[in-house]
């Protein structure tokens, strides 16, 4: 798995696409509001959740703010599906380094956010951040 | 200062800048050490000014950052709009600073009015500006790691500024973060501080 953070707007799909030679119909947006996270089921893809088969899964911060909604911890739903992403390009958004939210909700999806990248960070074997259309090689 | 003075004559730099960071980190006043340094052999100093005061805080930001500026040099060219437009001496130095009240002066009109192709105008006036002096530093400000929902005029400035930076990032030689006084090459010759001793030059100048 490789992992690709950054700010917004940075050029995070654009390098993905660029690198493997992806067209769009192989990225899954998360943000496309498709995502409903259960609060009971065990897996993502049983939750009509993140669509695995694709080779790009974007904005997977939107799938971690469905999770902060429906009271479930996203590295677990992610670790429990963790075969089916083994292979994939994981783009997230680094909502890190902003104003503290006043919103709870936000704070929340701040931190889950942090977690999340936190443990993908060390399952991917490669890690890029994009700065500003550049890619930054972590790991 | 007349030893290092003659490192600035002998090893001034030409190379176009650009610079991001978070706010309030240092990075103008590293921003603007890098201009002195392309300003060696006599060269003229430009600081663009491109905020457009509307109010009592913003005469005293301005009144602050000229205090800062003493001594070091630079003449000051106002230019809120139309960069393009800008009448200088090109063989010399400049330091933008910022792309972020530019985007900001030319997008949100005086009239009330949004100018959706601000963006782009902008990034090719400045794209243009670097080419004819190639002595530019532009300063620009990292806003895209909030953890909020804005509403979809920011979001638009956002976008909009990203795609500035994108751009200047792009053309420039050089690209520098600077994260809490950190200074990090994220493109360019990573001997590319070696050259100018820098912290001798800021510690010329205060702090």
């Amino acid at each position: 798995m490789h992992l690709i953070f950054g700010g917004a707007y940075q050029g995070k799909l654009d390098y993905a696409k660029a690198r493997y030679g992806y067209t769009d119909q192989e990225v899954y947006d998360c943000a496309l509001g498709k995502v409903v996270v259960r609060a009971q089921e065990c897996d993502i893809a049983a939750a009509n959740g993140i669509d695995f088969s694709k080779k790009v899964i974007d904005h997977l911060e939107e799938f971690v703010l469905a999770c902060v909604r429906s009271g479930r911890e996203a590295k677990e739903l992610l670790a429990k599906d963790s075969e089916m992403w083994k292979d994939s390009v994981l783009i997230c958004t680094d909502i890190s380094s902003g104003i503290v939210p006043c919103d709870a909700e936000m704070r929340a999806w701040r931190e889950m956010t942090g977690r999340t990248l936190m443990y993908l960070g060390t399952e991917a074997c490669e890690v890029t951040r994009v700065f500003c259309g550049i890619p930054q090689q972590i790991k | 200062m007349d030893g290092l003075y003659a490192v600035w004559i002998t090893s001034g730099g030409s190379v176009n800048v650009f610079i991001s960071g978070g706010c309030k980190n240092g990075k103008s006043y590293f921003a603007q050490s890098l201009a002195k340094w392309q300003a060696a052999e006599n060269r003229p100093l430009y600081y663009i000014a491109t905020m457009h005061p509307v109010d009592g805080e913003d005469q005293a930001r301005i009144l602050r950052h000229r205090e800062e500026r003493q001594g070091w040099g630079f003449s000051t060219i106002e230019k809120s709009t139309e960069i393009g437009r800008m009448e200088a001496d090109f063989t010399g130095s400049f330091l933008l600073d910022s792309v972020t009240a530019l985007l900001s002066n030319e997008m949100f009109r005086r009239d009330g009015t949004i100018d959706h192709e601000a963006h782009r105008r902008i990034a090719e006036e400045l794209t243009q500006l670097a080419q004819q002096s190639n002595r530019m530093v532009f300063v620009s400000d990292y806003i895209y790691s909030d953890a909020e929902r804005y509403d979809e005029l920011t979001e638009l400035y956002r976008k909009g500024l990203a795609w500035i930076d994108r751009t200047l990032a792009r053309v420039c030689d050089v690209v520098i973060e600077v994260a809490f006084g950190r200074i990090q090459i994220i493109k360019g010759p990573a001997n590319f501080m070696e050259s100018m001793d820098i912290q001798e030059i800021q510690s010329m100048y205060g702090r």
